[in-house]
């Protein structure tokens, strides 16, 4: 029996004339970015400080015979050497959130075996981080080379070399899930639409790398660690379990990263070098990742998944239901489990009505890099899949790609999915026809012809239409197993708002690292809104894990909706306690007074009223002019949790809510396929997304062109790919190839607002969108361009050689 | 990602520099130019030279003349001097639209024309450059200075016929007529290009007098493309010419598969490529006229 | 031996400056560590990404592919050179107003580099600084509000001059 509490949060109502709320203010974060003083983890290393380098494997699967640190330990300026072994001494394994923790053990440093190529096997403690690559050259590693295993299908075949031993095979994870009636679905289904498709693995690379440092004090015990990562306020136990120190004397501060795109969320192992390096010295230690450690060693490759999927489909075009079966190549480790395929489930129908689903994932161990988080955790791949099978379908079908997406429409919210999910709001309609109208589609595909039957040329046109689920909640954890081993339910987000004596506003945010995101502006401008301040007035503050207030910090577009519930609350406590001031000052009961304009005043009369800083410093101040149950001062926090998530069913038949604030979108990339090349140009490109409520409308606009350009490198440029033996191909950026200027078009953004009903002023999250849309968008613009070849592209990314031998095979076959 | 320690010298004279690497030889010394090749494979100590001889403060090699029809280029003149400089444009306009897609603005700014020669990389546009235009290479050594034919110049991919002692001190490019084109295909703008393809063409009467073909990334250094040269000349430049001189160019090539693209792409792209040059090189042979 | 320090002089933002130095030690590291110049940031260290970007007499390069004592003698520029006190450049009022930054990183890089673009072609359509700013990656931004800020900078900076001149005449 699937039993499920469908029960929803209250409907809000929102103001609409709002003052700061949706303005695209600059935003209050920049100026010291602009002026060079950004405060980056780099910046804060100090003379006295020592560096870490980690010498990593040049093998993707081997047995470390012997370690020789003799020559390096020796070495001008090293303070230590610590090899794996030692290491494993000193930490216990890293977190993982995979399926068998003890089965697939991993630690900061191997210690028997290296998984892959890049992981760190020793590291050397010196006085620059020179002197510490220097030595780290003269550590002697006698390796025993094992067969390696690189493609994760062959990885499932019997006999394969195993990654991990204990697990006894390579699947770290094979269960199938059904929503719903998959069998009478298909079996009333008009035609069922196959593909098999590939999508490879790319990864986040801010241009900052990861980073930590740490200064352990023997007096005291405790250990203070600076990094890019977040503060980790809810999830403390992450570094403090792995160090063996107790979170209470452990600080977790997060300073300004220079990029994330999810690849800096929980990067625990920076932290724990570090930690463990400092306790072994005795003084502060910096571990910088380098390019290569980033590339090769940094936990946050992405998705790599191949897919074999049926869409079952009336001849009318309506959708009706979908068989999804995945293997991910998750890498030698798995730290987050399978979580990328919860943020596929949370939308894995699309904006369309399809009825079921069966959704079968296996995970795959292999001698890679892991997997971690890349802006979108796994749904932007199934976005790409799903677009890619819809406009098959419509070829196959002899359809008009847009009327079929179209006809398929969620209109009634909120609407559950077949996974539990809901989608609180939306209207796909007026983003599809805003984004026809912006990328001027009819006009595109006359030219498109035109330029095939005059000139030759094969241009495509990519439209295609998905969500942008946001606010990830815990009870994603639970999915995947009949007794989860972490049955979290929180996901708290905190802000403390201070005003001081002469009303001066300082919010604290916790754990909530700035990862090129704004939560600075977000905040000033959600307090502005509140109070009726200037945003620049506001002050930020972020504080550490220590004294630090339940947080989770960004990931899963959430910091902007999370941040506004937690602001919302402090606001409501503070406007409290300053209406009962007010009253007691104007003599008058409070029931009477009413906010305007940045004060209370008495309804009616408004002569009569006292400011926000009136107010503030008789709180301070004038103690003796309150009755005794008035405290001084002005000042609150909210601990706001996520405000919709209900437990999946005991069955997994259901998976609850858990991703609820569905934002949309519609992408439309014009391209032309240089047939003789395999190059890709733009034309032309118009992007409509719907993230609810705005707050700062371009620097929405701007996470949509930079989401954009990291979509158009995973589609086109970027691949981690390692060859037959598990060497890694791409270690520079000569190779791993990230779109410059050059490859990225200027977009037309159209906005699209359909407010939440369950989150403050109606926003959604919208951090992740652009990469969640345009690999899809472009894998369906070329096959658009290629169609008259006969050639249909399966694989990301689509670089010249792929498309040029797809072009090829197409000739020949024909 | 910082480069090994090395000894260090900044000599003022291509004799003083030649001296030094005589004396440093069993360090594996080596000269720094611009850098923009050598530091980066430091940096990932790929390379680990024992000495470096800096050749920054040697004056004698900075410098760009035309002597008597031949463009001469000392080795240190930074690319993007090359880039900007008149006389290159005048005489040598092949080595002005190549050098212009070499890298980014940036790094012409540092790196120069000899060291991108002498790095040899077969990606590289100047040793195709060099090779298409008949450039002359001057060398100075313990035992005096030599001047090598850029044909026998390039030995294999950052191999050249430079000794450990010699120093690349000028850049000898006779003047050609007729039409030029440097086209080439990089998969992100700037970088290293899959192919690329120099070309400079002469047309009298109507009929092709004299062809240069060097291509860049199908084989172990740039390379001429002599078959395709020979299906030119005297030949009428049309289309089927052009297209004749497209497929001589790839007959026989056998370039190596990397991550970006497999033989068969490469020579795919060279095909195209060729094409490519030669339609501009010609038309503007005959702009020319 | 091979750590022996070579003694340099340069110039950096005007002021001058004397180091002893490593002869491996690179620029990017000079600046930065040496001399506490931390708006100068260290990407890639193989000269692809920019986000070392600093001007050498002018010229825009890459600090992570230089070695300080290539700079003996040269006149360096840096980010912290950019604003005068509380005014800030130009470029640095465009890219707050057209939000040409996100994380920042890459930001004081394709501000030095902008420089030197608006330096050479003070007025660049949007395609020529698209081309140019090609040399220096961004993560975040997707170049777009880059372009148009080094655009209307150019502008406004042309407006400044003419503005100078006029005053003058
Ligand atoms: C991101 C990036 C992209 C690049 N893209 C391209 C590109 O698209 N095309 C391209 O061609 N290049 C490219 N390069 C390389 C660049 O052009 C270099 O400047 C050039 O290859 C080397 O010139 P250099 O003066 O910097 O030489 P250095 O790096 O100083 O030296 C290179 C080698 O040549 C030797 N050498 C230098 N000068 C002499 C001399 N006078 N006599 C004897 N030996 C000498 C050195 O010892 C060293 O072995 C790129 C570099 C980078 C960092
Ligand atoms: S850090 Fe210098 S170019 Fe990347
Ligand atoms: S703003 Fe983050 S890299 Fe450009």
């Amino acid at each position: 029996m699937t039993i499920v509490d469908r029960s929803a949060p209250p409907v809000r109502t929102h103001k609409d004339n709002r003052k700061w709320v949706g303005k695209s203010i600059r935003r209050v974060e920049d100026p010291k970015f602009l002026r060079g003083g950004g405060g980056y983890i780099a910046d804060l290393v100090t003379p006295d400080m020592l560096h870490v380098a980690v010498l990593r494997s040049p093998h993707a699967h081997a047995r470390i015979a012997a370690i020789d640190t003799v020559a390096a330990l020796s070495a001008p300026g090293v303070h230590a050497v610590i090899t794996g072994a030692r290491a494993a001494a000193l930490c216990d394994p890293l977190p993982d959130f995979g399926p068998d923790p003890a089965n697939h053990t991993w630690r900061c440093l191997a210690v028997d075996t290296v998984r892959y190529v890049g992981e760190g096997v020793a590291v050397v403690v010196a006085d620059d981080r020179y002197l510490a690559e220097d030595a780290a050259a003269l550590i002697e590693v006698e390796y025993e080379p094992l067969d390696p295993v690189v493609d994760p299908e062959r990885a499932l075949a019997e006999g394969a070399p195993l990654v991990h031993e204990p697990l006894g095979s390579n699947c770290a994870y094979d269960r199938t899930f059904d929503f719903g009636d998959v069998e009478t679905d298909f079996a009333e289904a008009d035609v069922v639409i196959r593909d098999r498709l590939r999508w490879h693995r790319s990864g986040g690379q801010p241009l900052e790398t990861v980073g930590a440092i740490a200064d352990f004090d023997h007096a005291t015990g405790e250990l203070t660690v600076h990094t890019n990562s977040l503060s980790f306020t809810s999830y403390l136990f992450m570094v403090a379990g792995t160090l063996k120190i107790p979170t209470n004397k452990l600080d977790i501060i997060p300073v300004p990263a220079g990029g994330s795109f999810g690849s800096k969320l929980f990067a625990t192992k920076p932290s724990v070098i570090a930690g463990m390096c400092s306790r072994e010295v005795g003084r502060p230690v910096v571990y910088l990742e380098d390019r290569v450690d980033n590339m090769s060693n940094c936990d946050h490759h992405g998705s790599d998944r191949v897919y074999e999927v049926e869409l079952a489909m009336m001849r009318d075009g309506t959708m009706r239901s979908l068989k999804i079966d995945t293997i991910d190549d998750y890498g030698a480790y798995i730290q987050f489990g399978v979580g990328h395929h919860g943020n596929a489930l949370a939308q894995v129908t699309g904006p369309y009505r399809i009825g079921s689903v069966r959704y079968r994932v296996r995970a795959v161990l292999t001698n890679k890099n892991q997997q971690g988080a890349y802006r979108g955790f796994g749904s932007e791949v199934n976005n790409w899949m799903l677009e890619q099978m819809v406009d098959k379908a419509a070829r196959e079908l002899g359809l008009d790609p847009v009327q079929v997406r179209r006809q398929n429409f969620v209109r009634t919210f909120p609407h559950f999915i077949p996974t539990g999910n809901v989608y609180d709001s939306g209207n796909y309609d007026a983003v599809l026809d805003q984004a026809l109208k912006l990328s001027d589609y009819d006009r595109w595909r006359a030219e498109q012809r035109r330029l095939l039957e005059e000139e030759g040329r094969y241009i495509g046109i990519g439209l295609i239409t998905a969500q942008e689920r946001s606010v990830f909640s815990a009870t994603e954890f639970w999915f995947w197993f009949d007794e989860p081993g972490a049955p979290v339910t929180s996901m708290p987000e905190s802000v403390t708002l201070k005003v001081d004596a002469t009303g001066g506003i300082t919010a604290t945010l916790y754990s909530c690292a700035f990862w090129g995101n704004s939560p600075e502006t977000m905040v000033a401008q959600m307090v502005a809104e509140e109070f009726d301040v200037d945003p620049y007035s506001v002050s930020i503050v972020y504080r550490g894990s220590r004294d630090g207030l339940p947080a989770t910090g960004p990931g899963g577009s959430r910091t902007t909706v999370m941040l506004a519930g937690a602001v919302e609350g402090a606001t409501a406590k503070i406007k409290a306690k300053a209406r009962q001031a007010a009253a007691h000052l104007l003599e008058i009961d409070p029931d009477d007074l009413e906010w305007v304009d940045g004060g209370y005043q008495v309804k009616g009369v408004p002569e009569r009223r006292k400011s926000l800083g009136d107010i503030a410093i008789a709180l301070h101040l004038f103690k003796h002019s309150f009755p005794e149950e008035i405290e001084s001062g002005l000042e609150d926090s909210k601990v706001f949790d996520h405000p919709y998530t209900t437990m999946p069913s005991a069955d997994r038949k259901d998976l609850g809510v858990f991703y609820p604030f569905m934002g949309h979108a519609c992408h439309v990339p014009v391209i032309e396929v240089d047939i003789e090349t395999g190059g890709v140009r733009f034309l032309s490109y118009a992007a409509v997304h719907d993230c609810g409520t705005l707050v700062n409308p371009r620097s929405l606009a701007g996470h949509i062109v930079g989401g954009t350009a990291q979509g158009i490198g995973t589609a086109l440029y970027e691949e981690f790919a390692y060859d037959d033996d598990g060497q890694l191909q791409a270690t520079s950026f000569l190779d791993y190839l990230i779109p410059s200027a050059m490859e990225v078009p200027e977009l037309k953004i159209g906005h699209a607002e359909t407010p939440s009903p369950y989150t403050p002023h109606g926003i959604k999250g919208g951090g992740e969108g652009g990469r969640m849309m345009a690999p899809a968008a472009l894998n369906v613009a070329v096959n658009d361009a290629l169609a008259p070849l006969g050639v249909r592209v399966t694989e990301l990314p689509m670089t010249p050689d792929r498309l040029l031998t797809a072009i090829r095979n197409a000739r020949e076959s024909r | 990602m910082k480069p090994p320690p090395f000894h260090y010298a900044a000599p003022s004279s291509v004799a003083e520099a030649v001296e030094l690497l005589v004396a440093h030889a069993a360090a594996e010394p080596r000269v720094l130019a611009g850098g923009q090749s050598l530091i980066p494979l430091m940096n990932f100590r790929l390379a680990q030279p024992g000495h470096l001889i800096d050749l920054r403060n040697v004056a004698e090699l900075d410098g760009i003349r035309v002597d008597g029809g031949v463009l001469v280029i000392g080795a240190m003149t930074r690319q993007s001097v090359v880039e900007r400089s008149p006389e290159v444009a005048l005489t040598a306009p092949l080595l002005a639209e190549a050098v212009g897609l070499v890298a980014h603005a940036p790094i012409r700014n540092s790196g120069t024309i000899g060291g991108s020669i002498a790095h040899a990389d077969p990606a590289a546009e100047l040793p195709a450059v060099a090779l298409a235009l008949d450039a002359e290479l001057v060398a100075t050594g313990p035992e005096g200075t030599r001047t090598i034919p850029a044909a026998e110049f390039l030995l294999g991919p950052f191999s050249t016929a430079l000794r450990p002692d010699e120093i690349l001190t000028e850049i000898r490019i006779p003047r050609r007529g007729g039409g030029h084109a440097f086209v080439e295909f990089a998969r992100t703008h700037g970088n290293f290009a899959l192919v690329g393809v120099a070309a400079q063409v002469e047309i009298e009467a109507g009929r092709v007098a004299r062809a240069a073909i060097a291509l860049t990334g199908v084989a172990p250094t740039a390379i001429r493309a002599t078959a395709a040269e020979n299906a030119l000349l005297g030949a009428a430049p049309g289309a089927e010419t052009i297209a004749a001189a497209a497929d001589a160019a790839v007959t026989g090539l056998t370039p190596a598969a990397d991550l970006h693209a497999s033989a068969a792409t490469r020579v795919a792209l060279a095909r195209s490529y060729v094409h490519r040059a030669l339609e501009r090189a010609i038309s503007r042979a005959q702009d020319r006229r | 031996m091979t750590g022996q320090k070579r003694h340099i002089t340069l110039t950096v933002n005007g002021r001058p400056v004397s180091a002893d130095v490593e002869p491996r030690r690179l620029l990017v590291d000079l600046l930065r560590e040496d001399l506490g110049l931390h708006g100068t940031h260290i990407g890639c260290e193989h000269g692809v990404c920019g986000t070392c970007t600093v001007l050498r007499d002018g010229a825009s390069i890459r600090s992570c592919i230089t070695f300080a004592v290539q700079a003996d003698g040269a006149e360096i520029s840096t980010v912290e050179g950019l604003a005068q006190g509380a005014t800030l450049h130009p470029l640095q009022e465009e890219f707050w107003e057209k939000q040409g930054l996100q994380c920042g990183y890459c930001t004081p890089g394709m501000l030095m580099r902008a420089c030197e673009i608006i330096e050479r072609n003070p007025d660049p359509t949007p395609e020529q600084v698209r081309e140019e700013i090609a040399s220096n990656l961004c993560r975040c931004t997707g170049y777009q509000f880059i372009t148009e800020a080094v655009v209307d900078a150019a502008k406004r900076m042309r407006a400044d001059s003419d503005s100078t001149t006029g005053a003058q005449t």
